[in-house]
């Protein structure tokens, strides 16, 4: 054996500089054989091109006032236009809404009691008030507009502060939730007759905030109809369970596109005449159906991984069958499946985009119905979809961080 | 009260009590809402078809369309058959989507090897790459690409690039072989087909024995070369006896007044947009998936591989790879049907696929009609990728011997 070097004093060398502190890591990480050192090599020079010409572009070549230009209509689409709201400011009905939602995030942070909760609630309130910065005119983006965006951070202060001192629990939070969400509707439709709340059409709904709306519809439902379909697709009752296979592969099995677009042609035919649905309510049921066949499989994979001893254990200890189901199996096997979950409501999210087809003017099809209308802007079009695609990429990339957080939190993987 | 009891009763228990009985009542009672609901709906069609006089039946398939399809890969003109038109239809969505499966699989491959690298940078890259795309709308990312080829000079300024590759807004053009007389190119394709088999059974014998003996026989080399002098020996005897070669390599060139390129192969706009949007979404997706087959190979796999010698690539092609194989078909399949199924996007950008022009037809067609047909394409794709991914899967599962 090799004696461990010494020093002339006696005492061990310090390991040589090359194998730890910076050069060391690099060594290690960047340049440990000759194939990674030529790697390393080549895609620094990928990454420094693209962002010296990635820069250059963005500062001195891209054009971004297309966005600017846009503006309020990314978030709302025509809701607040003459056509929609003839003789008023609809504005504030949506602001109204978020306050809604940001009181809720409020809520969650007071039960989550800090953590990933509190960054949520913190981070999303900041950000909506500081568009009241936005370097718009007065008249385009009156006081009134501004001061609504601001007034979030107070709204979600006084819903951390009313769950706080009311100790209100989850249960609480969710029926608030399904309130808020009503109260967004009407607030959103209007109500006949209320001065201030006249009836806007649906079809004048758009923006953002009909993504959002879908996507909060979708991802509400679709959980509890795709919890129904995966136990239905297990059981051993031939005819459910017949009926829960063809719905599952009859839904996965075609575009959502072509679902939404048969929806918009069939369900008038498939229904009574005086039955009267709009375009929302399609989107949102199709959507819903859509993306429960997918979380059904997801709910079923997660069952299948769950060990049968664990049924046969509750069993055993004389629960019911349904008891089985809903207080053993299904928390575990949701448990899980948190990260297929969450990508199917990310999934969910992005589809929200395709409602295209039957004519709703969500954030995409809005901008590119301007592009289309507005040629001065078609060769801005390259800034505008980069926009959206940020502002997606923010979206999505939040709920997969909150669900990281939350599994990390359920301790999946660890126990 | 005691008889009312008694009747209520099946072996011995309440009947509200009593699990068979229950199942079933829920089993036939589900069954006929089901049934019930669909025959309202079916009714309710017929009659609204009937009273309001709508298009129905399947007498459309036989009418000429009369409608011009943007891009098409079999031959197509206005006076064709509805029916032939979504057959011209059903085959561009299934060339996207085979071109796209092909081409999203090894990006995704790549990708995915590359975020498991040792090295620091790729690895991020990678990642970057990851999470950008696949966290963005399908439908944004095209339009994005969209708008950028739409941003390309018209044909007549177009870029030309060393007299063969044309790119402008109208597609990318580049030289094709083309084929001179029918008969020599069909016999030619069988004969080079010939020779790719004998290559790959020269290659088999040859790898078996490098196996079983440890010579060096360089299995590749001499696969690869039987199957190329196979090829050049046809392609010299069928020239010499037809005077012609069986394929030459056609150039594009602009044609005419308006500089329409002609001859060479060129790729509709339409086409490379959704074929861009499409893999380098997808593969975002298929290189999650092989990064989580690979790390579901145990360590002691790799550590043995590299104990015996083998190289890091070695490793990964011998060892790692068809062990995670079996973990990365099932959801690769998955990710093949979603590939097909958002090619139906193609209608935003101006692309002629399936859904698309199922779309215009129900202007002048039985929507009802339409929907069904499109819906049994759609649905017999995905069984077709299905059946082949099974096959695959039963080829590469362990055997246990």
């Amino acid at each position: 054996m090799a004696a461990i070097p010494q020093s002339s004093s006696g005492g061990r060398l310090p390991p040589p500089r090359t194998e730890v502190g910076v050069l060391g890591w690099v060594r290690q990480n960047l340049f440990n054989s000759k194939f990674n050192a030529v790697l390393t090599v080549l895609s620094a020079a990928v990454i420094v091109l693209a962002l010296v010409y990635g820069l250059r572009w963005i500062i001195a070549g891209a054009d971004w006032t297309v966005i600017g230009v846009l503006g309020g209509q990314m978030a709302i689409g025509q809701y607040n236009t003459e056509a929609a709201c003839p003789g008023q400011n609809c504005f504030w009905r949506p602001q109204a809404s978020l306050l809604l939602v940001s009181a809720m995030l409020g809520m969650a942070w007071a039960l989550a009691g800090g953590g990933v909760a509190k960054r949520l609630a913190i981070g999303v309130v900041v950000i909506i008030a500081l568009f009241a910065l936005l370097p718009y005119s007065f008249e385009r983006m009156g006081m009134d507009v501004r001061l609504l965006l601001v007034a979030n951070i107070p709204a979600m202060l006084a819903g951390w502060a009313i769950a706080h001192y009311t100790r209100m629990t989850g249960r609480g939070i969710a029926i608030y939730g399904v309130a808020a969400f009503l109260v967004t509707l009407l607030l959103l439709r209007g109500i006949p007759g209320v001065p201030g709340l006249q009836p806007v059409l649906v079809i004048y709904w758009g923006g953002i905030t009909l993504n959002i709306l879908l996507a909060v519809v979708g991802i509400a439902l679709s959980l509890p109809v795709g919890i129904a379909l995966a136990l239905g697709r297990r059981s051993n009752l031939p005819v459910v369970k017949l009926l829960c296979v063809v719905f599952i592969e009859v839904f996965r099995g075609v575009p959502l596109i072509t679902l939404l677009f048969m929806s918009q042609v069939l369900v008038p035919l498939a229904f009574p005449e005086d039955f009267n649905t709009n375009s929302l309510f399609r989107a949102g049921i199709i959507i819903t159906l859509f993306s429960s066949a997918y979380m059904a499989e997801n709910i079923r994979g997660g069952l299948q991984a769950l060990h049968p001893g664990q049924a046969e254990a509750a069993r055993a200890l004389g629960l019911a069958g349904w008891q089985t189901t809903v207080l053993i199996s299904l928390p575990q096997a949701i448990r899980s499946v948190i990260p297929a979950i969450v990508g199917q409501f990310i999934a969910l999210f992005k589809d929200t985009s395709l409602v295209y087809i039957i004519g709703m003017l969500d954030v995409v099809e809005i901008s590119r119905a301007f592009i289309q209308g507005n040629a001065q802007y078609l060769g801005n079009a390259k800034e505008l979809f980069i926009f959206l695609a940020l502002v997606f990429w923010v979206f999505t990339y939040t709920m997969s961080y909150v669900s990281q957080k939350v599994e990390e939190h359920l301790g999946v993987g660890q126990r | 009260m005691a008889q009312l009891r008694g009747l209520l009763t099946y072996q011995g228990v309440e009947v509200w009590r009593h699990t068979r009985v229950l199942q079933w009542t829920l089993q036939i009672v589900s069954g006929i809402v089901v049934v019930v609901l669909v025959a309202w709906f079916f009714t309710n069609i017929v009659n609204a078809v009937q009273d309001r006089e709508i298009p129905h039946g399947w007498s459309f398939l036989d009418r000429a369309y009369q409608t011009p399809i943007g891009q098409h890969i079999l031959p197509y003109e206005s006076s064709d058959s509805f029916g032939y038109a979504l057959g011209v239809a059903m085959v561009n969505t299934v060339v996207v989507s085979v071109l796209g499966v092909i081409l999203a699989t090894l990006l995704g491959i790549f990708v995915g090897v590359a975020r498991l690298s040792s090295n620091w940078l790729v690895s991020k890259l990678a990642m970057v790459y990851i999470e950008f795309f696949r966290n963005v709308p399908l439908l944004v990312q095209l339009f994005f690409w969209f708008y950028i080829i739409l941003a390309l000079p018209p044909v007549r300024e177009g870029y030309v690039i060393g007299e063969g590759l044309f790119i402008n807004n109208g597609g990318f053009s580049m030289p094709f072989p083309s084929a001179t007389g029918t008969g020599a190119a069909i016999l030619w394709s069988l004969l080079a087909l010939g020779g790719l088999l004998a290559g790959r059974a020269v290659f088999q014998l040859l790898l078996a024995r490098e196996i079983n003996t440890g010579q060096r026989s360089y299995p590749l080399t001499a696969g690869l070369a039987a199957a190329v002098i196979i090829g050049a020996i046809a392609w010299v005897i069928i020239s010499l006896a037809s005077g012609d070669s069986p394929f030459v390599i056609s150039s594009p060139h602009p044609e005419g007044r308006f500089g329409r390129i002609e001859g060479g192969f060129t790729a509709p706009a339409g086409m490379i947009v959704l074929l861009v949007g499409l893999v380098t979404y997808t593969a975002s997706f298929i290189a999650e998936i092989v990064r989580a087959g690979i790390q579901s190979v145990r360590r002691g796999q790799t550590e043995a591989s590299r104990a015996l010698g083998l190289t890091p690539m070695e490793t990964l092609r011998y060892v790692t790879f068809p062990q995670a194989l079996r973990v990365i078909i099932p959801p690769l399949i998955s990710q093949f049907l979603n590939l097909t199924k958002n090619s139906s996007l193609a209608g935003a950008i101006g692309y002629a696929d399936l859904t698309n022009v199922a779309k215009t037809m129900t202007q002048t067609a039985p929507a009802v009609s339409i929907f069904l047909l499109i819906m049994a394409a759609y649905l017999a794709m995905s069984l077709t990728y299905s059946l082949i991914g099974n096959l695959y899967n039963r080829h590469i599962r362990f055997t246990g011997s």
